[in-house]
């Protein structure tokens, strides 16, 4: 498979998707679909530069780490139209985006379900231990650094 | 990947989850000092589970498959939104403290405790999805980007992230009231301590700890949405270039001692 068909397709998927957010975005969030249909294109094509700087430019480090890094320039203050785009992707709630990559998930899980069911509850407890150590570290941290610059 | 775009049927499949999940919405229990809360997200994750050949057999085998293949793009869009909710707050946390930066490291005490757990517990390679971090949205999109999310590692992640996006408010509000209590650490730190990358973990601390201190609350709302922001930023960043290394380091250590032979490569 040559790159371009490769990115062809991740961005037929980004689409199809991007329709399926912004039927969601309806039914649940009540954020009209031709009102979020700008914030919608904007956030598909952070996703393609993302993908495209992946495949042509940096390929060991993952896409994921262009998409949210451009996301964040965009929406800096200062960078231009950066309000617009701002004002435009408010209408694209966060969650509407949560929900088809869990129902794409939910159906891939069908396959591992076994395996799920054997690891599921040491997985909850690791979850716990998760919770509480990074809590704990990060006040731990900031304690003694406050202590040690005498603000508290 | 070719195979599973022209999957019209996969697809009109997700787009009636999509749909049923949203229209039933949010629903909150109130649960002592937080909150349960139910996601239209978790309700098409768990009705997409039982589609499969074992149950309602609307999906077949190829289906969930290709379907498996889909998810760490999906996630793409999602991490754009991420972005931009990081942005506009970018130069506020500029002007953070020495305090509120240096404890985004306490978010690699998840791997330092909770690789060993996961391990003794019996996990493999689901210790280090599970444990390299909390688990939120952009950790969850760099496992799957590294890994793929069908993998042990993948299984790991996703499971401490729905863990805590059902679970989370709730133990993080209880988690907050209980130190706060006990009053070893100052409420500012906790209050730095409250932003791991979630705005509804954090709220729920936040939430406790100005309830416990109300003549500070103000300074405590601000310290946790600024280092909830922070760790918004670094997060992605923080688990590719510092966690994951440390995670199969001390996986790979622990794996000889339990296992008496060095662990498969990767």
């Amino acid at each position: 498979m040559t790159k371009q068909q490769n990115l062809v397709e991740s961005i037929a998927v980004l689409a199809l998707v991007s329709v399926m957010v912004l039927i969601g975005n309806q039914a649940g969030f009540d954020n009209n679909i031709i009102e979020a249909l700008p914030g919608m294109a904007i956030l598909l094509l952070l996703c393609i530069a993302g993908v495209a700087t992946n495949m042509f430019v940096f390929k060991k480090i993952p896409s994921v780490l262009f998409v949210i890094t451009y996301g964040v320039i965009v929406s800096l203050p200062g960078f231009p139209l950066s309000e617009t785009v701002n004002a435009y992707v408010a209408k694209v709630h966060f969650l509407a985006l949560t929900t088809p990559i869990l129902a794409y998930a939910g159906v891939a899980i069908g396959k591992d379900l076994e395996t799920f069911k054997k690891s599921g509850w040491r997985i909850v407890i690791v979850s716990t231990f998760v919770m509480v150590s990074t809590y704990i570290g990060s006040a731990a941290i900031a304690q003694s650094v406050l202590k040690f610059m005498g603000d508290i | 990947m070719n195979e599973a775009v022209k999957n019209v049927k996969l697809h009109l499949v997700v787009l009636a989850l999509v749909v049923v999940s949203e229209l039933i919405g949010i629903v909150t229990f109130k649960v002592g000092p937080g909150k349960l809360v139910l996601l239209p997200m978790l309700y098409a994750m768990f009705i997409g589970i039982f589609l499969g050949p074992k149950f309602f057999k609307i999906v077949k085998e190829k289906d969930m498959f290709q379907a498996s293949t889909l998810v760490g793009l999906t996630l793409l869009l999602l991490m754009a939104r991420y972005g931009t909710l990081v942005g506009p707050k970018f130069y506020e946390i500029l002007k953070a403290g020495p305090a509120l930066v240096l404890q985004e490291f306490g978010n690699i005490a998840t791997l330092v405790i909770g690789v060993p757990i996961a391990m003794y517990l019996g996990l493999k390679r689901e210790a280090i999805g599970a444990a390299h971090s909390i688990a939120r949205e952009p950790n969850v999109a760099l496992i799957g980007d590294i890994y793929g999310l069908d993998s042990a590692e993948g299984r790991g992640v996703m499971g401490v992230y729905i863990c805590g996006t059902v679970f989370g408010t709730i133990f993080f509000g209880l988690m907050a009231s209980f130190l706060a209590a006990f009053e070893i650490f100052h409420p500012y730190a906790l209050a730095m301590a409250s932003g791991v990358g979630s705005a509804s973990m954090m709220t729920a601390s936040v939430g406790s700890l100005s309830a416990a201190y109300p003549a500070m609350a103000e300074q405590i709302q601000a310290f946790g949405v600024a280092s909830n922001t922070l760790s918004g930023i670094d997060g992605v960043y923080m688990s590719l270039i510092l966690a994951l290394p440390m995670s199969n380091k001390l996986y790979n250590y622990i794996y000889k001692l339990k296992y008496k032979t060095a662990p498969e490569a990767v």
